[in-house]
């Protein structure tokens, strides 16, 4: 039987990857494709809790959650498009004008 | 009260949230405006803008201070709350919209890029905070700090033609929605675990011990972390150099300053309305009774402590080195997140109203530094590094005597309002026994005169080594730079007024309930 509790662990689970994605990739589509999997995976134990709960204020955070993602990720798009007019990449590595 | 205003009125909006209805009408209104202006008087697109602005921000204050501030029935559908304390945090941050706003003239002008959505996006930014200040729900408080850093983000990227500002903005983007995604973790933890991100019925259920579960001490813990990034405390501030760096002048003084002001704000809020509420004065509710509820301090207050001291250590230090005086700038700005981390550790009403006051005078000096910045840094030839700094005392007296003027209240030095900000956060720490991070701080503060007071040095004792033309001066920059100076040495002088209003002010925290 599928608990509360297997949902908290996975969504914990795809969190924990959104994280190390973010921290370990040099590509910066990949860097915004891990942190849309954080956001995700609040949305999915959201939904998990609100329906343990039996409240929908949890399934409703989620609509907003996902509207600010959306909103996020057209600006995040429109100044990589700006960068990507300078260096002609998208490794972060590359983004080196600016150090210490 | 928070539970029983969830009738919705539109009476009751304007009471206690106009200063935001007044902003996102505004903001809406001026999009339009633009397009109107852009086909029809192109010329002064950027100038209309904005005065428009400008007076659209002094409508906002006028509302806070004239309605919110003296309101008795304060919260608003159990999402906004207009208690003193987030109306006094909330007109500092249009304060500095304000501010922001008259040298914007003068620095599109000069870049040549008097656009108006500019404004729009200042005016959204300005709206963000504030909402972000008054809100009482961990999930409006998201989205609050989302439009906020949405149009943060866009203006940091303004300089199209500038790769240092694209790549700013890019670092502050992808960092800043990393901290987000933390602080969304906790909501969502938070939710699971007690059923409710209001901040005062979580004060309820916290108040029973439930805190002491290793999930919720995680969950409050990743709420603080992703709000940590916002105020740019080490280790949490990789960002901040980069992004002040690249973005525009005078958008590097709003957010080190206004942005910086409303995550201050409401971490403050935060910490005294839900994890460690300030009793009110008419005895305790009674919720209260059940478990020492100061228990919970000794978990952020050890965690606040050294996050207090890496970052007046790291963000001093590290200026010292730096040759740009924009990037000196920014490292000096993660310094002074820690004067105010201090502050809030203190946990007492001095420590608050101390936060308070240094949060107002820092807004004056540094967007008054970052005025005086953007006009040396013409768009040719312009002084950049504290080389290009030398000798410029004799031949731009007005612009150097400024500069000097918000130097020495940045580090600290009397009769200037730096001085008793930092006079009334470092007492509030001793009061509450943080002796040594008090006097550590102080040793740090030492290491900040010493560069702030080295470009006063490059300015009136060495001579020029290559020739430096400033851009020119807009008249909208005279004033606000008149504004800052004025405000910096009457507020040093005259420091009671002010003072007495903070700690009005915090104590409203104690009747959010």
């Amino acid at each position: 039987m599928v608990t509360l509790t297997h949902y908290v662990v996975l969504s914990s689970i795809l969190f924990g990857l959104g994280a190390i994605g973010f921290l370990t990739r040099r590509n910066a589509m990949i860097l915004f494709m891990s942190v849309e999997l954080m956001l995700n995976a609040v949305n999915l134990m959201l939904v998990a809790f609100s329906e343990f709960r039996a409240d929908m204020a949890g399934q409703v955070m989620v609509i907003f959650i996902y509207a600010v993602a959306a909103a996020e990720v057209a600006v995040g798009l429109a100044i990589l498009i700006g960068l990507f007019r300078h260096v002609r990449s998208v490794d972060i590595n590359k983004f080196n004008v600016l150090k210490w | 009260m928070s539970e029983v205003g969830f009738v919705f009125s539109l009476s009751r909006l304007w009471h206690v949230a106009g200063g935001q209805v007044i902003l996102i009408l505004a903001g809406l209104a001026l999009i339009f405006v633009d397009i109107w202006l852009s086909t029809k008087h192109k010329a002064n697109e950027g100038t209309i803008m904005g005065w428009l602005t400008i007076f659209a921000l002094m409508a906002t204050l006028g509302h806070l201070v004239f309605r919110e501030w003296s309101l008795h029935d304060i919260v608003f559908m159990g999402v906004f709350s207009a208690e003193k304390f987030s109306v006094f945090v909330s007109c500092i941050v249009l304060m500095a919209g304000i501010l922001a706003s008259l040298m914007s003239i003068g620095y599109l002008r000069n870049n040549g890029l008097a656009r108006g959505e500019y404004f729009i996006l200042l005016i959204f930014a300005v709206y963000g905070t504030i909402a972000l200040v008054q809100s009482v729900d961990l999930l409006m408080m998201f989205i609050a700090l989302e439009v906020m850093s949405l149009a943060i983000y866009i203006l940091a990227a303004f300089l199209k033609g500038d790769q240092k500002s694209q790549e700013g903005a890019l670092k502050y983007f992808l960092l800043g929605s990393f901290g987000s995604a933390f602080f969304l973790f906790g909501l969502a933890l938070l939710f699971g675990l007690t059923g409710s991100v209001n901040l005062t019925v979580l004060a309820k259920t916290l108040s029973v011990g439930i805190f002491e579960q290793p999930a919720v001490l995680v969950a409050l813990g990743m709420i603080m972390a992703g709000l940590f990034f916002k105020m740019a405390l080490v280790p949490f501030h990789m960002w901040t150099p980069d992004v002040y760096e690249g973005s525009p002048a005078v958008i590097t003084g709003f957010m080190a300053t206004a942005v910086k002001a409303g995550a201050f704000g409401v971490f403050v809020k935060l910490l005294f309305v839900t994890f460690t509420p300030i009793l009110s004065l008419s005895g305790q509710p009674e919720f209260f009774t059940t478990v020492n509820l100061a228990s919970l301090g000794a978990y952020w207050k050890p965690v606040l402590w050294w996050l207090a001291l890496l970052t007046m250590f790291f963000g001093n230090l590290i200026a010292v080195s730096q040759e740009n005086v924009k990037r000196m700038l920014a490292y000096s700005s993660v310094a002074h997140a820690g004067y105010m981390a201090l502050g809030i550790l203190a946990a007492n009403a001095e420590g608050r109203m101390g936060v308070l006051f240094y949060l107002f005078s820092y807004t004056l000096m540094n967007l008054g530094a970052f005025g005086v910045l953007y006009i040396l840094d013409g768009k040719e030839r312009g002084a950049q590094t504290l080389e290009d700094y030398r000798g410029l005392g004799f031949k731009y007296p007005t612009l150097s005597f400024l500069m000097s003027l918000f130097l020495v209240a940045m580090a600290g030095l009397p009769p200037t309002a730096g001085f008793i900000g930092k006079f009334y956060v470092f007492s509030a720490a001793i009061k509450e026994g943080y002796l040594l991070l008090a006097a550590l701080g102080v040793l740090t503060s030492v290491i900040g005169a010493y560069y702030y007071l080295r470009v006063i040095y490059m300015m009136y004792m060495k001579d020029a080594v290559r020739e430096i033309t400033p851009g020119p001066v807009a008249a909208p920059t005279v004033i606000a730079l008149v504004i800052t100076a004025l405000g910096i040495i009457y507020f040093g002088i005259l420091p009671e007024g002010l003072a007495r209003i903070a700690t009005i002010a915090q104590q409203s925290l104690a009747f959010v309930f």
